[in-house]
Formats: structure tokens, sequence, C-alpha cells
């Protein structure tokens, strides 16, 4: 009985005397990446401080944006490395909070959540990116609003409609710095449609608005 | 009753406290915000389905008739999507359990893009896993 007990007590505490233990220098990254970075990189710096190795058993993040490396299956005790989380930028923006989940061998803490979060600038703000018409309605300009960033000052925008159906004209008020996009239909007796592409001076990026003339909603019959 | 809950709340803190940074979490998205396969099939043509995950994904397989409409290439994207959209549109944004924070994600995007706000803008439940179960 006694021995049992002994075996029992061991099997419990030999663990946690001769425990590997993973010890991150952060969980959570905070990236502020230029206007013309495609993507922010977030390391995530670990440690083995316990007695035995540590194992990666998996490595996944919470979005398909965003991939995460590791440099080694194993950790050595007293071993350090990193993850990296890679964080495609795109055309998102804002705040992005992207997460890497880790999964090891560790008894006491097999998941770890590494948290990457970026704040992205954003050049333009353009609201709204679609105007419309229903047919028969009166051919009145419509306004697009174009915001750029504090970070990234626009004296001309160069508005274009490829579409000889409707025209465009561009304002900006030189105290806020905001450019309004005055668009007309020539007509609306038909459907009709264009994509209009708006392009700030010094910069390649091209960015898309729509303006449509769209067939009027159907109104139910009446007896 | 009283020590008890106390003593029940002591290592309730503890826990939080230590497991702080690693534990995920985000706000669900609300029931009206979210649609089912069945109900969004049963709009028939008067729903718009759009597809949130990478390009390659969109390539391999999508449901039939959907747009591509990712975060990747938004600005690229988004005149295609306003060209076929309607006032009375329903719009069903699906992604992949890999990628799944992606749908919300344009579906927010989507409704600001207009004025007023667009209406009608789901998520589809499941995403594109429980469309492919039901397939």
């Amino acid at each position: 009985m006694k021995n049992r007990i002994f075996v029992f007590t061991l099997s419990i505490l030999l663990p946690l005397v001769a425990r590997a233990e993973l010890k991150w220098e952060q969980t959570q990254v905070e990236l502020h990446p230029g206007v013309a970075d495609k993507e922010a990189v977030g390391h995530f710096k670990y440690q083995n401080t316990g007695e035995t190795v540590v194992h990666f058993k998996s490595v996944h993040s919470s979005c398909g944006c965003t991939t995460a490396q590791t440099q080694k299956d194993q950790v050595m005790p007293a071993d350090k490395g990193e993850i990296t989380a890679t964080f495609k930028i795109g055309d998102r923006t804002g705040t992005q909070v992207k997460t890497v989940t880790v999964e090891t061998d560790e008894l006491a803490h097999a998941t770890t959540v590494l948290t990457l979060k970026a704040v992205l600038p954003e050049l333009m703000q353009i609201q709204p990116t679609l105007v419309y018409w229903n047919t028969g309605e009166t051919p009145q300009p419509k306004t697009i609003v174009v915001k750029p960033s504090k970070d990234f000052p626009v004296k001309e925008l160069k508005v274009s409609s490829p579409s000889a159906e409707f025209s465009t004209k561009v304002a900006r008020d030189i105290a806020s710095g905001e450019f309004k996009v005055e668009v007309t239909p020539k007509e609306t007796t038909h459907p009709s449609a264009t994509a209009l592409t708006i392009q700030p001076d010094g910069s390649a990026k091209i960015f898309y608005a729509t303006a449509r003339v769209m067939p009027a909603p159907a109104t139910p019959a009446t007896h | 009753m009283f020590l008890l809950a106390a003593a029940a709340l002591v290592p309730a803190v503890g826990e939080a406290i230590y497991f702080r940074d690693r534990v995920s979490w985000q706000s669900p998205i609300s029931a009206s915000e979210l649609v089912t396969v069945d109900q969004a099939r049963a709009w028939g043509g008067n729903a718009i389905w759009v597809d949130a995950r990478p390009d390659a994904d969109f390539t391999r397989d999508h449901v039939p008739g959907a747009v591509s409409l990712n975060e990747d290439r938004w600005n690229e994207l988004l005149p295609q999507f306003q060209s076929i959209w309607s006032p009375e549109k329903k719009v069903v944004v699906y992604c992949s359990a890999e990628s799944c924070n992606a749908a919300r994600e344009v579906a927010e995007r989507l409704r600001k893009s207009t004025q007023p706000p667009m209406q009608n803008v789901f998520v589809l439940e499941g995403g594109w896993e429980a469309w492919v179960k039901k397939k």
C-alpha cells in the first residue's frame, strides 16, 4: 500500500519538478506599418526555462491573411527562439487584431495565444463608394467625399469615368483638405454603370467608386 | 454561503490574471446578422453571394454565382460587386473556418459603402464548410 501511495505521489510531483516551460518575452505585439508596406511582421520570442524539451504540436493563425512560422520543432532546455507572424496588409485599413495559437506538449500551458495588432494607415476615406439613381429619377448630381489622411496630404485628385454616360467634377476644400466629387448621369432613361477611378497625385495607387443608374424597383401590382 | 462564494472567487480571479494573455475571445456576431445555408438558399436569385476568402480559395471552388470580394484586393474587386448590387437584394457573405473573421469584416465594410448604409447584409453561419456540407 505504501508503495502505491509513493508511486502515485511521484507521478504527480515528477512532472512538476522536471517540467518544461516556454517563457514568452511578449505574447502581444503592436505594429504600425507605413503607407507603402505590404506586410507587417511580428516577432514573438521565447525561452525554454524548464528542464525538459518542449515540442511544438501546432501553430495556426486566426486568419488566412496571417502566416506563422516556428524556427524549430523542439526547444531544448535554456534554448531561445521566436515565432514570426506575417500579416498580409492588402487593402485592409484601421486596427487589425489577428491571433496565432501555439500548442506545445507542456503540461501546465499547452496552449498559448499570441496576438498581433496592426494599426494600418488609411490613405484616403471615400464615402460613399457607390452612388446610384433609379431609372426615371431626376439626373441630379450626387457627391462622393474623398478625405485624405493627415499623413498623406493630397493636392490634386484625378477622377475619370470610362463611360461617357456619367460626368464628374472635383472640388477641393482647402481648409479641410477634403475633395468633393460630383457625379452626374447624362440621363436616367435606361440602366447604365461606370467604375470611376480616383487617383491622388504622387501615388500610383488607384481607388475606385461606382456610379449606376439602376432599373426602378418593381412595385407590386394593385387590383 | 458568503464564505463559499468568496472562496470560489479567489481561484477564479487568480486564473483570470494568470491566463490573461492566453485567452482568445471576440464578440460574437449578433443573430440578426447571421443567416443559415437553408435560409440563404431560399432567397434564390434575390441573394448575392460574396466570397470573402483569399483568391486562391475562390479559384479552387466557390458557391455558384458568387462574386469574389476579399480584403486583400478590396479596391479592385469592389466595383464588380457594386455592378450587380441593388437595394432590394440580400447579400450573403461567407469565408472559411480558417479566415472566418473575414466575412464579418467584409460585411461591415459593405454596409458602410453606401449612403445610407447598405441593408440586408448577412454573414453565412458556418461559412464555406457549412455550404459544402449541404451541397
